[in-house]
């Protein structure tokens, strides 16, 4: 696969200064070390001996580990010794960022030991889940439905990896939610996934890898994908947001109906810390999501507030489970503390973690690691697609951050009008309008019945109100700000209603890398090859948004 | 001619034997072609290749002897003189020293040698027929009395047949219920696992079974025609004949077919003495059975009749459950009272007292569980226990389940009682810390997961370290070719999808590749045409189909993006033409087409000729 100026494999740079010599990092049980490793400087961590664990997966004795552009920590419960040592790599990165090498153990741009670890907390959050679902399993009802709650940085995601590797880690098969658009799980930024989990999590690789057409070394989990191409939920008032997290949830409440390992161990849903402030609206989406999956237990991180807000609102309050009063289930919510090792992540690492996410996607496993077993190098295919023929679908609706973002591309002008009897310019204001469809507002959880009939119920929901979804066809010609931006294939046919569109899960995603509007093409670049499916298509134009140079 | 040069390129042919150790049609093709310019050298060529043949490892020696049919075919005299000469001592050689499958691939070549070479002007046969009828008395013989010897022994092939069927059936399988199978308890060591020479499926494979019939019934007509006043073949070849008009009509239940399959595998593929893996599982019931034909032949008229008349099974099943004591049975059904020779058979005490078809049998629910249950040797060496067979019959609803009781009993005792509260949460429990750790101290060094000590966690370990072995191989493998993404599943594969764990043996990605890339809304309309990837390893690669011994090509498919096997199908652990498969399982034909053991003859007759039976021209092969 030869892509002009595609600088995915870096070179094995020669290796010209001496290699650096392995520091030794001690820890006493109970105590962690947390260290920032930049993008584009690699470590490689290996466990000497005790036992450790990176947020809850445990790391095998002996086996090197290599980490690049993250902020994690590695905790012990009975003691251990590390072995860190750093990896030279190029001057600079494909993106021409210089990496930076810090001066802690291994270059890492911070390190230090703990001893404060809110990890008996969260260990603790384990063993009353573990408590529930061995009741929950004598007694014939599903498992806990556990939301987490929390601010930006306060550990979310670490906690809800810590669950799910415990979960799993004594044969349990937990259901994980991700609602948080701007990261994304198991994928690219912009979407909302479920995904059971039933083997180890990547130490190095976050969650780990979706499925390749080659092996891995750890085994490749299946998540289940939806589109949502904007920063925040509460974008058009959580018009979009709503409507696709009641999607995810009917298709997560179908497979707890037939998967019994998923039913006994319970959901794990990690949210947007957008929903962890004091917005307008987030207590809407935050009962909305409560709803829909019929939530247990509510942990809250970090913040008092929220936490009363939460507490207040829904402690001892039944469950929205459709069993929930046979068996007298009620939501508990529980406050833990962040950990001190939480980090604010500045936007330019957020997003370099978000190109991370959107190039290993494409070209695989982003670590140049020394050991070609974990190192798995994907080759994308570039192909021209005539975007006439693209049923290209984009969400009108405004930002809650950035109004003034949102303006039309001036080749779009006058194109759409014909698709919305509202007309292009209108749109804007459409979301105000729309409510969640009666239809399939909240269906019943537990019932599956309507999933079965989905096509049906979406488009009696199309005609119902087809003109309030905030997604219009994007015309030819090709707009020239289709470049470097994603665009998401549903499994929506083409001819699908724009609710259907919404709700359909993702295939995958192409990366468009140019734009020739006059011949009407696009280049894009699709994880596999062959004839483009023909499918609705959605442009993830706000987000993730632009990554200039995947492909040179 | 110089004694020299003949030893020279009798060197050199050689050494290009040596380098022939897959069924390679081109080398063949080539060594025949050398054969064929230096018929100057026959002798010397014959004698090297009959040497070769001999000393060549048992894997090898198919396609060694493939090179003396394809030479004989070929160019003819007077290789034919001179192979001939000892080719009863070569194939009777090759024969008792190979597998099952192997078996089969020479029982249909010793059939075409008894017709013309195809395409040839000449109409005698390939060889001579005193040549081989030879073989093919000596061959029937053995059979018989190999059948005799197995039916004493009540069936311990069957035994080790499961018994290296149970292993590979899930490790090389990606079929989910395989994969499922929660426990096996006898599980060696996950590595040596991974490549058996022979492999089986536990179901019941109508294809084998017909095809063996029919093998069984082209011999006995032989055996009649050799002796047509001989009550005894008379029989058994009616007995044959009946028995496939009863397949035909499909009226047996799985249960009645499998027996029927044991008896006629039993019947067709006598045990290889050589191969180890079936003596080890056996353990001491294998007394060394005499492979080498016995002169005393075809008795077994009666009883096999008896046998293989569906109406009888059941009379079988009982008198087999009445064998149960550890007596040796006088009365079994297949001991002839003339052949009294047998000495084993009313001699001395068998070594085995249970009969592991008994407990097979029982295991399944066939056999109400007598007293002879207890009985049941603590002999670990008997591999099918009632333990290792129960997930067979468990509800398939059970099996989604891994955590026995027992497993799920251990994370319980530490965990109850802790409430999900606030305060709750602040209390150190350190001690529960221990269901994470010290619970499960059975460490997998690669990836730090963790097992119970319990047999169960044990199994789970080995399973697991043979997925990382085996997916060690194929990262090697697959480094050379061009990966990609897989598109994501929809909703309702992903609601339908089940989560393999690497402890369940078989995380394929490539199953679920299959499953999302292979089918799309487009091609379900379709009649499924059906193909397979084009398998990483070499071995399989050039493993012909075993119908008809061709090779499969592997084509670029688009939508695929991989190399894959057009028509190709994959029952068990070995792939066939789907084309050749149907028309097999179909039923079987009443006179059945022998085909050529010659892979890609070389001038390419073969393909020609195949055409009078109009099935055959259904068959789409993509040929390159």
């Amino acid at each position: 696969m030869s892509l002009p100026g595609l600088e995915l494999t870096q070179p094995s740079e020669e290796r010209s200064q001496a290699p650096a010599l392995p520091s030794q990092v001690n820890l006493t049980p109970g105590s962690e070390w947390r260290f920032e490793v930049a993008f584009g400087h690699i470590i490689k961590v290996k466990l000497l001996n005790g036992t450790a664990e990176l947020f809850g997966t445990e790391l095998a004795e002996s086996q090197t580990y290599t980490f690049t552009g993250t902020k994690a920590a590695i905790f012990t419960w009975h003691g251990c010794a590390l072995e860190v040592t750093a990896v030279e790599t190029a001057s600079t990165t494909s993106d021409g960022v210089t990496p930076t090498v810090g001066h802690g153990v291994g270059g890492c741009q911070s390190e230090y030991t703990a001893e404060e670890t809110p990890m008996v907390e969260y260990a603790n959050v384990h063993f009353a889940l573990e408590t529930m679902r061995e009741e929950a399993q004598s007694i014939g009802k599903d498992g806990p439905r556990v939301l987490l709650l929390g601010s930006e940085n306060t550990g979310k995601t670490s906690l809800a990896k810590i669950l799910t590797a415990y979960a799993t880690k004594i044969g349990r098969q937990p259901l994980v939610v991700n609602l948080d658009p701007t990261e994304g799980m198991l994928g690219v930024p912009g979407t909302l996934t479920a995904t059971a989990f039933r083997t180890i999590l990547d130490v190095e690789d976050g969650w780990g890898s979706s499925p390749m057409s080659g092996p891995s070394p750890v085994p490749v989990k299946l998540p289940l994908v939806y589109s949502y191409p904007m920063q925040s939920p509460l974008d058009g008032e959580g018009a979009v947001y709503r409507p696709v997290v009641s999607r995810l949830a009917l298709s997560v409440t179908g497979r707890m109906a037939e998967d019994e390992d998923a039913r006994e161990t319970g959901i794990i849903v990690d949210t947007p810390g957008i929903l962890g402030t004091d917005r307008p609206g987030t207590m809407e989406l935050i009962n909305h999501i409560v709803t829909e999956f019929s939530i247990t237990t509510i942990l809250v991180l970090g913040s008092e507030r929220l936490y009363s807000t939460v507490a207040r609102q829904y402690d001892n309050k039944p469950t929205s489970s459709a069993t929930a009063a046979v068996f007298d289930e009620h939501i508990s919510v529980v406050k833990l503390s962040k950990s001190g090792g939480c980090v604010d992540r500045d936007d330019a690492f957020r997003k370099a973690t978000r190109e991370s996410q959107i190039r290993s996607y494409f070209f695989g496993n982003p670590i140049p690691s020394s050991s070609p077993s974990s190192a798995i190098t994907l080759s994308p295919h570039a192909q021209q697609l005539d975007f006439a023929s693209l049923p290209v679908y984009n969400y009108t609706v405004s930002s809650v951050d950035d109004e003034d973002e949102d303006e039309y591309d001036p080749s779009q002008l006058g194109t759409g009008d014909s698709f919305l009897p509202g007309g292009g310019g209108m749109d804007d204001y459409a979301p105000q309008e729309t409510k969640q469809d009666p239809d399939r507002a909240a269906p019943l959880p537990g019932v599956v019945g309507s999933f079965s009939e989905p096509a049906d119920n979406a488009n009696s929901n199309a005609t119902a109100n087809g003109s309030t979804v905030p997604l219009k066809k994007v015309l030819p010609p090709a707009p020239s700000a289709l470049a470097n931006t994603l665009l998401a294939i549903t499994h929506a046919p083409t001819t699908a209603s724009p609710a259907e569109v919404r709700d359909a899960s993702i295939m995958g995603f192409l990366y468009v890398a140019d734009v020739d509007a006059d011949k009407g093409k696009i280049r894009v670049l699709a994880p596999v090859g062959g004839r483009m499916p023909p499918r609705a298509i959605i442009w993830a134009k706000r987000w993730p948004g632009e990554l200039v140079g995947l492909v040179g | 001619m110089s004694g020299l040069v003949s030893d020279e390129i009798a060197e050199d042919y050689k050494s290009s034997l040596e380098d022939l150790t897959t069924n390679d049609g081109i080398q063949i093709r080539t060594l025949t072609v050398i054969a064929k310019e230096n018929t100057e050298h026959a002798m010397a060529i014959s004698r090297v290749l009959e040497n070769h043949i001999r000393s060549t490892p048992p894997l090898q020696k198919l396609p060694a002897l493939y090179v003396a049919d394809s030479i004989v075919k070929n160019v003819g005299s007077p290789y034919t003189l001179f192979l001939g000469r000892n080719m009863y001592q070569t194939f009777m050689n090759v024969y008792t020293l190979v597998d099952g499958n192997t078996r089969r691939k020479l029982d249909e070549m010793l059939n075409t040698w008894k017709q013309p070479a195809p395409g040839s002007l000449d109409t005698r046969p390939v060889f001579p027929p005193d040549i081989t009828r030879n073989i093919e008395s000596a061959l029937i013989k053995a059979r018989t009395a190999a059948l005799q010897q197995q039916q004493a022994r009540a069936q311990p092939d069957i035994l080790g047949r499961r018994a290296n069927g149970t292993p590979t059936g899930w490790t090389n399988s990606s079929t989910p219920q395989n994969m499922s199978r929660p426990s096996q308890n006898q599980y060696p060591n996950g590595h040596s696992n991974s490549a058996p020479p022979q492999t089986h499926r536990q179901d019941i494979d109508l294809s084998y079974l017909n095809r063996d019939v029919d093998a069984l019934i082209a011999s006995a007509k032989i055996d009649f025609a050799n002796s047509p006043f001989n009550p005894i073949s008379q029989q058994r070849l009616k007995a044959l004949v009946d028995l496939q008009a009863i397949l035909q009509k499909q009226q047996l239940a799985p249960d009645q077919l499998k027996l029927v399959r044991d008896q006629v595998s039993a019947l067709a593929a006598t045990r290889p003495p050589s191969v180890a893996p079936n003596a080890a599982t056996n353990g001491p019931v294998v007394s060394a059975p005499p492979q080498i034909p016995t002169p005393p032949a075809q008795p077994v008229s009666q009883p096999l009749h008896q046998l293989l008349n569906h109406n009888t099974l059941a009379e079988l099943i009982k008198a087999t459950a009445s064998r149960q004591q550890s007596t040796p049975p006088p009365q079994i059904l297949t001991a002839p009272p003339q052949m009294p020779q047998y000495s084993h058979q009313s001699g001395p005490p068998q070594p085995a007292p249970e009969n592991p078809l008994i407990a097979a049998l029982r295991a399944r629910g066939l056999l109400p569980s007598g007293p002879a249950s207890s009985s049941l040797t603590p002999s670990s060496s008997t591999p099918v226990s009632g333990r290792s067979n129960l997930p067979f019959i468990l509800p398939h609803g059970m099996q989604p389940t891994p955590p026995a009781p027992s497993q799920t009993a251990i994370p319980s005792n530490g965990t109850s009682g802790v409430p999900m509260s606030t305060a709750s949460m602040k209390i150190p429990r350190f001690g529960l810390i221990v269901s994470l750790y010290d619970s499960r101290p059975n460490r997998c060094g690669t990836c730090g997961r963790r097992f119970l000590t319990t047999d169960e966690g044990k199994e789970m370990k080995a399973r697991h370290l043979d997925w990382h072995f085996k997916t060690n191989q194929r990262m090697t493998e697959s480094s050379r070719r061009a990966q990609n993404r897989s598109w994501y599943v929809d909703e309702r594969d992903w609601i339908k999808s089940r989560e393999a764990g690497d402890e369940n043996g078989a995380a394929d990605p490539q199953a679920t590749a299959e499953g999302t890339t292979g089918v799309d809304g487009n091609t379900k309309q379709e009649p499924p045409k059906p193909w397979i990837r084009a398998p990483n390893d070499a071995t399989l690669r050039n493993t012909p189909c075993p119908i008809c011994q061709e090779k499969f090509e592997p084509t670029w498919s688009e939508d695929v993006q991989d190399w894959i096997w057009q028509d190709a199908t994959k029952v068990g652990s070995r792939v066939y033409h789907a084309s050749c498969y149907s028309e097999v399982t179909k039923g079987p034909a009443p006179t059945r087409q022998t085909r050529t053991s010659t892979p890609d003859s070389v001038l390419g007759k073969r393909k020609a000729e195949g055409t009078e039976s109009p099935s055959q021209k259904t068959r789409i092969k993509t040929e390159i």
